[in-house]
Formats: structure tokens, C-alpha cells, sequence
């Protein structure tokens, strides 16, 4: 034992935490917006709500299923981008999605249909009548074809990245109200007004997004007869860009080729996967007439994004069912160097050239100038289904806090006392010991600060009144692993120990206690976050997070400090510790077996 | 089960025998007699089980707005209204308080957004005239019409899908922690934790159910943390029984139960301690934001765990651990290691009748046992042993001897050194 207190240096464990708190705090000050506030759910603050009110074909009011299903599938959606704690409710005819925060473009994307059909490309034309736009290149099939063995697929032309805020200004290029390709360096210039079908109180969003709706004020005024003319509008493009007449065609291509494909395309979701089409490309710079659908949306199995190293821009990599996967390799054997659509929502969002033949079986991407966040959502849309509406999307409102600061003011006075308390029975009971566990207590605190904070800014963590109560309860969870670990020691004085060396023993066997003890909980956190869903995620996310940090603080702080007290001539003293009880049991044994051992002799 | 309550009556703890309650409690000697009890503590159990049972299919649960759906009232801000009045408005009107009032956009379109459980026709109309009597919003025409007060239902958000879906998480759950009891502790003690955390659930939920507090997703959220609290704890004790049992088969002083019991006894402190450290934020969580402020999430969350909690201590002491017992007394091995003890104590006594010398060593060494863990019943016992052991009744004391001295490093160090650093 006295070898064991030679190898371990607690001074070394100290400045480790110090080292990670100093970490912490520096990307706290010094990277994202360096504002030292977690976010806060929509129960604390607010957030955004967005209306979406559903659109059907004929114009009548979707049934209650339909709706149900498409808030569910929404649910899954916004629950598949990460711990946000949004909610969806079906209110009349309507899904109103709240997030938290001001942000609600990332709500507006959860409305999309997200019906994905790949149609083969019959024709293609470039948008063309424009002034100064540099013509679309003019045969994207031949160049930049990445390498990408498995049916690569040529990134939507235009420049990649930043593309977006390029566009302000100008009416969206394409306005869809989902940036899900980011529209080309430069739009086309053809006016809104000229669209024949596009939504007439439309106007382009001015600045900020350009990319996300117009469309967006067009719901408020007359819902009523907007279902109407949603189905009107519907049924006119129906009969011209669905046409099976290749004169009707024809002449849908240049229509749409001389408007530029501006405004919000009234078929979005609508359209018949049996028949041809004719579609804009996302990038707004060539128009598309495509043959009846060989693979719908249904048949995928699983999307993901990811990061393409060969094209340095991000993917969405598609699987499909077992029958799609077969259609899919049969079909890029046929058709090598013809263009193939990725069409979502009556968009074609990708249009490669397949350049080899993808096996069946594997897996396919989707290239399209995304960011990260674009090819996260696409992802998430093809992954969770398409709705089995089609809406269209009110502006996003603000929404004031359900519960506000003043709960946020009884959950942090709440947990003040608590802590209060808590030290109080601690130092009754652990008499000077005490301080360690507040020490361990507030440093703890410390840390779960810091990562609220980072955690708000990189996946979106918001903290509601659940996770409040959830730290309030880790204060009590907390203190457990300090409470594991002493009465360890008071084990070792009770068999007769002296303070200082029980607690290196009492040490060795807390440990194991305390890991076994926090495996169940971050067992527990770890299913419940892959697993579930909805606020439980968020729930499950603290718990983890406290259940690790515990572990942090045990380790780095709490044992360190506990060892050092025991060199201490002040500590193995009982006034100090309030051990005499377990030395006085340890005497009496002693003396029990002494006195035993002398009668026998 | 009967011949063991005999035993342990038979071989009450002397040495703790004159401290008192708190004492004994807190120096966790082992006087409390837990396991030997647990035919008692099963009838408890299983008639507050039953009761919850019995509840949960007659009387079921209230479900709140959350996952029965509501109604949505909106009408549009006046300058002088504040959320709260609203809230006090609709109070007066309904006669219980909504569930949530918002305000929603910002300048002249904002409007007020209350939220709560479905109401009925009459309900709206009288509403919708009371708000319009208390805040007079002005329509689009800039007249005030009560034709802006808008009454909708609102669907569950929480509905039947997340429900299902934290079931699954949740056997999956107790699956993988079974699977991780079993590989870590051993399969036994997989069983007893995982049919102890079930009982804490169902007598949770039971008390839900007869009081009928209102289920919500806060409700949910804090089931959930039972789950991980309940079967901490009951690893915290496992751990402590795992050690105590060590070399279990080497001696025949004491049987599984007695350690299982000894083991009880000294982690009670640690859990009442960890309890309290549990409790005392939740009961602040309770007094400071319901009672001051009345904050429905927070009385939910706190409610749950302030009765999980209790319920979760409860069966880590007084479920889970006898549960173990009675699971490990199905086997072979520990019955015959049981009788053995019995045997060898029923001779002991024998021997105490006839007056034999020895008797008091076994005794006195016994006792120890009983009371104290292995590690301390080794110092008597090394005391005893060392003198005149070998004349106790042939090879048996050495038996105990050389059993104890597997167990963890210190047992296995001469006691003489101990006693050399006092």
C-alpha cells in the first residue's frame, strides 16, 4: 500500500481536469457565436412555429390518416436531425411544426413531400432566352464525371459551397421552398410573372435566404379558395408537362425553357410517376423531359449523407430494396452515358451520366452541390418517406415560451436549494468530507455548463424543463458516486483500517462499484437516445451526459482530493471525518478476538 | 427458507448488540435482519403489486393533453393583455387552468395561444365569450368580434408512436442491462434486478393509476429514470453481495443468505444516503416550482421520481436482494452448502450443551460471522485459530481458515501485521 501511494499522483489527476475545463472554456470563448448561453428548448424561449397546410389534388381536405401519418413521418424527420425537441401537431387541416430558437428554415424542410422518383432523361434543353446568364454547360454529360465507379452522378453544374447567398436578391433560381440543391451561381434571370403556372401572389422572398420559399406569404389571405386554384393549377400542368403527346411535350419544354423555371412549381408532389415529365433541373439552367418512373421513393431502403472525398462536397447515398436494387443495376447496364433523374418533389435535383454499371446490392449517390445540412435533410426526407400530402408553408412565426424564464427562475432556484440541501446532510454527515463532495459538485456543474453550451451550438442541443430537472436530479446521482466511494472507507476503518489507508483500499473497490454502477445508466442513455424518440432523446442525452461527467469528476477530482486529505494528520481524525463510530466497531472486534484468543491460551 | 430463519434467530449479533438504531444503521454491522424476513417483505411486495395491477387494469391512467389531443384557442394580442391574465381568464371560465398560453408572431399579427384539454361545446362558447368580455380583440376590420376567438382540436403530439417506441427502447433496455448483470455479476443477479425494476415499474405506475395523477411526456421521461436509478442502486448492492460471497464454498461458517444479508446491511447507509441526496433536490424541485409557481412539467417529473425514487430504494433493500437469495437457493450447490453450515453449527451447539472446551471458540468466531463481513470475521477468526484452532473439532477451523485466505489481498495478510500498525 505505501508503494500504491507512491504511483499515484494526485496532483497529476487535478491538473488533467484543470486541463479539460481549460479546454472547454476556450472553445466556449473562442469558437461559434462565443456566447456563453446554452440554447434553450421552446418551453423556456420560444422558438418558431411553421404552419403547413396541405394541399391535395382535388382540392378537398385530406383525411385524418393521411394527416396523422404525415405528422408522424415528419415526427421521425425532425427527430432524425438530431436532440432538437421540436413538436408536430395536426391542428384542422393543418401540421404546425415548432422548433426551437428563430431559425425555422430547418422546419420549413421537414414539410417537404420528399417523393423521389428516378425517371430515365429522354430529352433535356437548356434554359435558354435569358440575358446575361452564362448558358447552362452545355453538355453536362461529358464533363467533370467523378470517378465514383458505381453510377456516378455529375454534381449539379454551378459552383459548389456558397452558392446560396450568391443569389440574393434575384428571385430563387428555383423556388422550391426546400434549398435542397443549391441553386447555380447565377440565376436565371427570367421574372416570376412569366411563369403561366407559377402561383400568382408570389412574390421572391426579398433577401436573406434565397433559397427558401416564396409561396411562403401566399397561404394567409384566402385559404379557401386557394385549395382551388391549388387544384386547377394542378390539373393545367398536369395536361401539358405530363402529356404523353410528344408535340404537347415539346412545347411544355420550351414553355418552361423561355420562363426559366421560376416561381413554385404547382405539380411539387404531385406527379404522376407513370407518365412522362418535363421538369426543371434544380439549378434552374436546363429543362428536363423525362420518361415514366422506374424507381419510386418507396423502394429505398436507407439514405444517408456523406462526405465525398473524391468531389470534396457532400452526397446522399441511397440504398434500395432488393427488386429496386435489381431494376436499378439493370437499368444502368442498358442506359451507360445516358442521363439518368434523381426527381424529388417534381424536381430534378441530379441528372448524371451513368457511367458504370451499379451492381445490385449497392449502394448509389446523389450528387447536387448539398452543404452538409442540405444532404442531412435530403437524407432524412428519402430516409423517413414522403408524405402522403403535399403542402404548402405558412411564414414562420415566433412563438413565446409555453413556461418562459420565470420557470426557468424556479428550475434554477429549484436546483440552487437543492445543492444547498445536499451539501448540508453531506457535511452533517461527512463532517469536513463534506467539502469534497461540494467541491466535486460544482466543478461537475461546471463541465455540464460548458457542454450544454458547445452542445447547443454543434448538434443543436436544446435545453427544456425536462433537462433542467434532469441536472437538478444529477446533483443527487452525483453525490452518489462520492457517497459509494466513503462508505467503501468507512468498510476498511470498520475491519480495523487507519483513515489514511483505508482510503486507497476503499479506493480500489469503489471503482468497481461506481463503474459497474454508471455502465447501467449510460446503457440506459444509449438506448434510449438511438432508440427513442422525441423528448425522451433529449431526456436520454443528459442523462448520458451527467452519468459521463460523473464519471470525469470521480476520477480526476473527487478520488485526488480524498487522497491528498488522507496524508493529512487532520483528516484521519474523527471530529474531522466523523469516523469514530467505525473505529470504535473496529476496536471492540479487535477486542472481542484478543479476549478470545487469551482464553483460549 | 424456514430452517434458515431458524438459523439466523439462533445466532442473533452479539457484538453490535448494545448500540442503538441509528448506530446500528449507520455502521452497517449487519444487525438488521433483511433476508432472513423476506417471506414478509414478498407479501408486502406482492400485495401492493397486485393492488397496482388491479388499478392499472380498472381505473387506467389520465392521460394528459399530450397524448389524448386538446383544444387550440387562438385570438389575436391586445396591448394590455399579459399571458397570465389570459391563463387567469380561462381559469375562471373552465374551472382548471391551461395548459399552456403563448403568444405567437410579434407586432400587429401576434395573437394568444392557449393550449389545453379538449373541451366541449358549452365549454368554448362560455370561453370564447369570457375571453372576448375580458380582452375585446380587434379583427381585421379594427372592431372588436368575438368572431377572432378561434377554437380548434389539436392532435396528441406525444401520441401512441413515441409511446411504443420508448416501450421497445425500454426492453431493449432491461435486455442489454440483463445481459451486462449476467456477464459482469453473474445470471442470477440479471433475474433479481430485472424482476425488481418490473415490480418498481408497475407499483410507479400503480400509484399513478390510484391517484390518478395525470400521465404526460414528463411522466414518461421520469418512469424512465427510475428504471436506471432502481437498477444502480440494486448493482450498487450486488456488487457488495459479489464480494461478500467470495470463497463462500471454502467455509462453513456462514451461508449465502447470511452474506447476502450482511451485504444488505452495509450498503443500507450508502443507499438511504444516495436517496436523500436524490430526494432533497426533487422536494425542492417540488416546493420551490409547484407550489410558488406552479409549473406543470416540473410537477410531473418530480412527482414520478419523488415515488419512483422511493420505490426504487425500496426494492434495491427489500426485492432485489432477497429475490437473489430465493433464486440462489433453488440450487444445489448453496442447499448443500447450507446444510452444512446448519450441521456444523447444530454440533457447535452440541458441544456448547456438553460443556466443551472448544465450543466458545466457535462461538465467539460465529458470531463474528454473523455480524461483521468476511474480511473482519477473518481477524477474529485468525485470533482464534492462531491459539488453539486445531483442537476445535479436527480439520474444520482449517477449512475456514485456508478458505478466507483467498479472498482479496488483505484477508491474506497476516493479522499480526495489523495489529503491529495500531
Amino acid at each position: 500500500m505505501a508503494k500504491k501511494s507512491g504511483q499515484f499522483h494526485p496532483a497529476r489527476y487535478l491538473a488533467l481536469f484543470g486541463v479539460i475545463v481549460a479546454v472547454l472554456y476556450a472553445l466556449v470563448f473562442f469558437t461559434g457565436d462565443r456566447e456563453p448561453t446554452p440554447q434553450l428548448g421552446i418551453d423556456l424561449q420560444g422558438g418558431t412555429s411553421v404552419t403547413l397546410t396541405a394541399r391535395t389534388p382535388d382540392g378537398s381536405s385530406p383525411s385524418d390518416e393521411s394527416l396523422d401519418q404525415a405528422r408522424k413521418i415528419i415526427e421521425s424527420r425532425v427527430n432524425g436531425l438530431g436532440v432538437s425537441g421540436a413538436s408536430v401537431v395536426v391542428d384542422g387541416d393543418n401540421i404546425v411544426i415548432t422548433v426551437p430558437g428563430s431559425d425555422g428554415e430547418a422546419a420549413k424542410s421537414l414539410g417537404q413531400t420528399a417523393k423521389l422518383t428516378i425517371r430515365p432523361v429522354l430529352q433535356s434543353q437548356p434554359v435558354g432566352a435569358g440575358a446575361g446568364a452564362p448558358p447552362a454547360p452545355a453538355n453536362p454529360a461529358a464533363p467533370s464525371a467523378p470517378e465514383n465507379p458505381s453510377a456516378p452522378s455529375v454534381p449539379a453544374p454551378g459552383t459548389s459551397g456558397g452558392a446560396p447567398a450568391e443569389s440574393d436578391g434575384a428571385p430563387a433560381p428555383q423556388n422550391r421552398v426546400y434549398p435542397l440543391a443549391a441553386p447555380g451561381d447565377t440565376p436565371a434571370p427570367a421574372s416570376g410573372e412569366d411563369a403561366p403556372e407559377a402561383p400568382a401572389p408570389t412574390p421572391a422572398p426579398s433577401g436573406g435566404d434565397a433559397s427558401t420559399a416564396p409561396g411562403v406569404s401566399a397561404q394567409s389571405p384566402a385559404e379557401a379558395a386557394m385549395t382551388d386554384k391549388a387544384r386547377e393549377e394542378i390539373e393545367a400542368a398536369k395536361k401539358t408537362r405530363q402529356s404523353t403527346d410528344p408535340a404537347v411535350q415539346q412545347q411544355s419544354m420550351s414553355d418552361l425553357a423561355a420562363t426559366g423555371c421560376v416561381g413554385e412549381d404547382p405539380l411539387r408532389g404531385n406527379d404522376d410517376p407513370t407518365l412522362p415529365l418535363v421538369a426543371c433541373n434544380a439549378n434552374g439552367q436546363e429543362v428536363l423531359l423525362l420518361g415514366p418512373a422506374i424507381i419510386k421513393g418507396e423502394q429505398i431502403a436507407n439514405a444517408q449523407s456523406q462526405f465525398d472525398q473524391q468531389q470534396g462536397g457532400y452526397i446522399v447515398s441511397l440504398e434500395f430494396k432488393p427488386d429496386a436494387s435489381q431494376v436499378w443495376a439493370d437499368f444502368t447496364r442498358e442506359n451507360l452515358q445516358k442521363r439518368a433523374a434523381f426527381v424529388l418533389d417534381t424536381e430534378v435535383i441530379s441528372a448524371p451520366v451513368i457511367q458504370g454499371v451499379t451492381p445490385a446490392g449497392s449502394a448509389t449517390s446523389i450528387y447536387g452541390n448539398f452543404s452538409q445540412s442540405e444532404a442531412q435533410s435530403l437524407a432524412n426526407q428519402l430516409k423517413y418517406g414522403s408524405l402522403p400530402l403535399s403542402f404548402s408553408q405558412s411564414d414562420a412565426k415566433t412563438v413565446s415560451a409555453t413556461l418562459g424564464l420565470s420557470s426557468l427562475k424556479a428550475g434554477l432556484i429549484a436546483g440552487l436549494v437543492g445543492l444547498i440541501l445536499v451539501l448540508l446532510y453531506c457535511l452533517a454527515y461527512y463532517r469536513a468530507l463534506g467539502v469534497l463532495i461540494s467541491l466535486s459538485l460544482i466543478l461537475s456543474g461546471i463541465l455540464v455548463y460548458a457542454l450544454l453550451v458547445l452542445l447547443g451550438r454543434s448538434i443543436g442541443y436544446s435545453l427544456d424543463l425536462a433537462g433542467i430537472a434532469g441536472l437538478i436530479i444529477g446533483i443527487g446521482t452525483t453525490a452518489d458516486s462520492f457517497v459509494v466511494y466513503f462508505e467503501r472507507v468507512k468498510d476498511e476503518i470498520r475491519e480495523g483500517r487507519s483513515f489514511r489507508s483505508a482510503v486507497p483500499r476503499g479506493w480500489a473497490r469503489a471503482r468497481r462499484t461506481i463503474l459497474s454502477g454508471n455502465t447501467v445508466s449510460i446503457i440506459g442513455a444509449a438506448v434510449l437516445y438511438f432508440l427513442a424518440i422525441g423528448d425522451v432523446k433529449g431526456f436520454a442525452f443528459t442523462l448520458g451526459l451527467t452519468t459521463i461527467l460523473d464519471l470525469v469528476v470521480v476520477f480526476l477530482v473527487t478520488h485526488p482530493l480524498l487522497h491528498i486529505a488522507s496524508t493529512k494528520q487532520w483528516a484521519a481524525n474523527p471530529r474531522w471525518n466523523g469516523l469514530g463510530a467505525m473505529s470504535d466497531v473496529a476496536r471492540e472486534r479487535k477486542a472481542a478476538a484478543l479476549a478470545a484468543a487469551a482464553k483460549e491460551s | 427458507m424456514g430452517e434458515n430463519t431458524t438459523a439466523a434467530v439462533k445466532t442473533p449479533p452479539p457484538s453490535s448488540g448494545g448500540r442503538g438504531f441509528f448506530s446500528k444503521l449507520y455502521t452497517g454491522t449487519g444487525a438488521f435482519q433483511i433476508i432472513s424476513r423476506r417471506r414478509q417483505f414478498y407479501i408486502v411486495t406482492g400485495v401492493v403489486v397486485l393492488v397496482c395491477i388491479l388499478s392499472i387494469a380498472i381505473r387506467g391512467f389520465t392521460f394528459g393533453i399530450d397524448f389524448e389531443g386538446g383544444s387550440r384557442i387562438t385570438f389575436p394580442t391586445t396591448p394590455q393583455a399579459t399571458t397570465s391574465e389570459v391563463a387567469d381568464v380561462f381559469e375562471e371560465a373552465i374551472g382548471n387552468e391551461p395548459v399552456s398560453v403563448q403568444t405567437v408572431g410579434s407586432g400587429g399579427s401576434s395573437s394568444f395561444l392557449i393550449q389545453a384539454e379538449t373541451l366541449s361545446v358549452p365549454q368554448s362558447v362560455e370561453l370564447r365569450q369570457a375571453l372576448f368580455d375580458a380582452f375585446q380583440p380587434v379583427g381585421a376590420d379594427g372592431t372588436p368580434t368575438i368572431d377572432t376567438i378561434g377554437v380548434s382540436a389539436v392532435s396528441s403530439t406525444w401520441g401512441g408512436e413515441i409511446t411504443k417506441k420508448a416501450i421497445f427502447a425500454l426492453v431493449v433496455f432491461l435486455v442489454l442491462v440483463g445481459v451486462y448483470i449476467a456477464i459482469r455479476f453473474e445470471r442470477d443477479m440479471a433475474f433479481a434486478a430485472l424482476l425488481a425494476v418490473l415490480l418498481d415499474l408497475i407499483v410507479t405506475a400503480g400509484i399513478y393509476s390510484l391517484v390518478g395523477f395525470e400521465v404526460s411526456p414528463a411522466t414518461v421521461i421520469g418512469l424512465l429514470t427510475i428504471l436506471g436509478y432502481s437498477l444502480y442502486d440494486t448493482v450498487v448492492v450486488f456488487d457488495k453481495v459479489e464480494e461478500n460471497v467470495e470463497g463462500l464454498f471454502h467455509q462453513r461458517r456462514r451461508t449465502y443468505a447470511e452474506q447476502a444479508n450482511l451485504a444488505v446491511n452495509q450498503t443500507l447507509m450508502r443507499s438511504i444516503n444516495t436517496s436523500l441526496t436524490t430526494i432533497l433536490p426533487i422536494l425542492a424541485l417540488m416546493v420551490i416550482a409547484v407550489w410558488m409557481l406552479g409549473v406543470g412539467t416540473l410537477k410531473d417529473l418530480a412527482l414520478v421520481l419523488l415515488i419512483g425514487i422511493t420505490v426504487g430504494t425500496y426494492s434495491s433493500i427489500c426485492t432485489a436482494t432477497p429475490l437473489l437469495v430465493t433464486f440462489k437457493e433453488m440450487h444445489a450447490k448453496i442447499k448443500g452448502h447450507n446444510k452444512k453450515v446448519y450441521e456444523r453449527r447444530a454440533r457447535a451447539e452440541e458441544r456448547a450443551a456438553a460443556g466443551h472446551a472448544a465450543a466458545d471458540d466457535d462461538d465467539v468466531a460465529d458470531g463474528e460471522g454473523d455480524s461483521a463481513d468476511g474480511d473482519s470475521g477473518d481477524v477474529a477468526r485468525d485470533g482464534a485459530n492462531a491459539s488453539g484452532g486445531g483442537a476445535a473439532g479436527g480439520g474444520r477451523p482449517r477449512a475456514g481458515v485456508s478458505g478466507t485466505a483467498t479472498k482479496p489481498r488483505p484477508g491474506a495478510r497476516p493479522a499480526s501485521k495489523r495489529r503491529k500498525r495500531r
